[in-house]
């Protein structure tokens, strides 16, 4: 629709609209747990996603509404990008229906994400928490994209029970690989499961970390506080700690209000923050 | 720019000409209240208006605005400004707007409030009946009301019209304006001082050292909870805020359940489920789980995080949270004291 006024001014006609999203197309859905849906998508309009691991989309679906995300796969991986969807609300289970083929409308990519030039050249330490593997998984895929870039690479993930766990092609390899110094955990085991038993904490006891390391968190609220315990003892300074902080959000351009922590936007200041700089915010975490 | 004059016999007339000319919106009586509403005749115009019920944010930040029309698959942006004439603004909203403005410009400019805010000519007018509940004339003293095209001010048998944009200007020729006397210009800044002498209520301190006792008073739990512990969670100071701009949205279908569009609706950081998320299996975390801590979030709003930004606190002393809230919580001159005391 023109935006013409009556007045004969096309005020903002140059500008795009804040609110108009891009069509993307489902290129393939698994369904790694019972709610959870993992979407790999393109643009409809065949032009790249840019983005930078971290960073948030606003998933969308006409007659639904739309729901904050971030990106599941690293921008390195051109074709095609990734998201997953937890299926808890009335937009994020009608999403969970949608079909290979389908479309879905996105905002994005908003916000800032992780800043790699902290990163590179660094041991770099990943802690996920359940669904916190999504967004880190984009950072992780980018640091096994361009190893050399970085030094020592260590990830922690931490899951309710293995039936929980995500991406299992990804932890198939993950346990494998040299790239990584894989460590995981499950808050409650299983018959069949072999591995680690215990909160996400424990794996701090399985390997030395340097004071030097920059870690990055994403995982339940609950999870920051014991993480960053162990984190100071081990002598890493908060502003190299960086926290992927999940708000609710409704329009993902600093408007709306949802997402303030005190007089910060997640969604325009983060979701990505170092926590030297939100440590004083009791609203953080 | 001069300053111009008309008398009160030809103000009808005028009025007259600007509602023929273009939409005309501007303080009216309902009931015993106020509110802007859209003038059908020079008599609806009530310059005489102590406070509205709403602040004139409303006309460009509707309660509920559709930002996005879809119908399948297809859809558009739907930003369709009117041409308007908003008249008869106190300066405390006229500030409250230059606000507003700022903050649907920064960053990422959000055309569905400025295309409206844009095409409108804006008029301010001196308040000639005080608020029960007004502050106004001691808060934020350091910002000056801008962003209005002309000031109307009510003198002896007449007003002052000072334009201030040239579409403020471009009003003169709706109406029979002469050259206004220094007398006359001087009488009007009188007005408009003294007026400032006279609200029921007052801000003892200066924004810089409010805002500096109520940052210092954050982790003051005690203190936060004490001033809610009577707040319904309604949200109505937020509502009547002429610079509380929160907003919900949602997406409304149409009865054919295929076309509708994604609408944006007021909405209040006082409710409870404001600063909520979803953790799925029915778990909740909200972000603001106290009382006390969404009414430290307004009242740092208003005193403390914007006033870099705006030059001075979110607040402009209209008095209209006092008077809405159901449990007279909500004002700030009590709260600030209640603050600076503790």
């Amino acid at each position: 629709m023109d935006s013409t006024c009556t007045c004969g001014e096309k005020h903002g006609k140059t500008q795009s609209n804040l609110f108009l999203p891009k069509e993307a197309k489902i290129v393939r859905v698994e369904a790694p747990t019972e709610n959870e849906r993992h979407f790999t998508l393109k643009l409809a309009d065949g032009s790249p996603m840019e983005f930078e691991p971290g960073q948030i989309l606003e998933v969308g679906l006409f007659g639904f509404g739309e729901i904050p995300l971030g990106f599941a796969s690293s921008p390195t991986r051109k074709n095609t990008f990734d998201i997953v969807i937890r299926g808890v609300g009335r937009v994020s289970k009608a999403l969970n229906a949608l079909k290979k083929g389908d479309s879905l409308f996105l905002r994005g990519p908003l916000g800032k994400g992780f800043d790699l030039s902290k990163l590179r050249g660094r041991d770099v330490l990943i802690i996920a928490g359940g669904i916190g593997l999504c967004p880190t998984r984009s950072l992780i895929q980018y640091i096994l994209d361009r190893r050399s870039e970085f030094k020592r690479f260590i990830l922690f993930y931490g899951s309710r029970d293995p039936k929980q766990q995500l991406f299992l092609e990804d932890l198939a390899e993950w346990r494998k690989s040299k790239d990584v110094e894989y460590h995981e955990t499950v808050d409650k085991g299983d018959p069949s499961w072999k591995g680690n038993v215990g909160v996400i904490t424990r794996l701090f006891g399985k390997t030395n970390i340097d004071p030097g390391t920059r870690a990055a968190l994403c995982g339940p609220p609950i999870m920051f506080k014991f993480v960053i315990a162990e984190l100071d003892k081990l002598g890493i300074p908060r502003e190299n700690v960086f926290v992927d902080l999940e708000r609710r959000m409704k329009c993902g351009v600093g408007k709306c209000g949802h997402c303030q922590i005190n007089d910060k936007y997640v969604c325009t200041d983060g979701p990505v923050f170092s926590f030297a700089e939100i440590q004083g915010l009791e609203e953080a975490v | 720019m001069s300053a111009h004059f008309i008398k009160e016999s030809d103000f009808k007339a005028f009025v007259s000409a600007l509602i023929k000319a273009k939409p005309v919106y501007g303080p009216t009586a309902k009931r015993s209240k106020f509110v802007f509403s859209r003038l059908e005749s020079p008599e609806q115009l009530r310059l005489d208006y102590d406070v509205t019920l709403l602040p004139p944010k409303k006309l460009f930040f509707p309660t509920s605005q559709d930002l996005v029309r879809f119908d399948g698959d297809k859809f558009e942006a739907c930003v369709q400004p009117e041409e308007k004439i908003l008249f008869g603004v106190h300066f405390y909203d006229v500030k409250a707007l230059d606000m507003t403005d700022l903050l649907f410009r920064e960053k990422n400019p959000d055309w569905n409030y400025l295309a409206h805010r844009e095409c409108t000519t804006l008029v301010a007018s001196s308040i000639q009946a005080v608020a029960p509940r007004a502050f106004w004339g001691s808060v934020g003293r350091e910002v000056q009301p801008k962003g209005h095209d002309a000031f109307l001010t009510k003198i002896q048998g007449g007003f002052v019209y000072e334009p201030r944009t040239p579409k403020g200007e471009a009003l003169l020729k709706h109406g029979a304006f002469g050259k206004a006397s220094d007398e006359q210009v001087a009488e009007a800044r009188k007005a408009n001082d003294d007026i400032k002498k006279r609200c029921p209520q007052e801000l003892k301190k200066p924004s810089a050292s409010i805002a500096r006792k109520v940052r210092a008073a954050f982790d003051d739990e005690t203190l936060w909870d004490k001033l809610a512990e009577d707040c319904f969670s309604c949200g109505s100071c937020n509502t009547v805020c002429p610079t509380c701009y929160c907003f919900d949205v949602q997406d409304v279908w149409n009865v054919d359940q295929k076309s509708g569009a994604r609408t944006r609706t007021w909405d209040a950081c006082l409710t409870r489920e404001f600063a909520e998320v979803s953790l799925g299996a029915g778990a909740h975390e909200n972000f603001r789980e106290s009382r006390g801590e969404r009414f430290r979030h307004r009242i740092m709003r208003k005193a403390v995080y914007l006033n870099e930004k705006l030059g001075g606190p979110a607040c402009v002393g209209c008095g209209r949270c006092s008077s809405a809230c159901t449990s007279d919580i909500a004002d700030p001159v009590r709260v600030i004291e209640q603050i600076v005391k503790a």
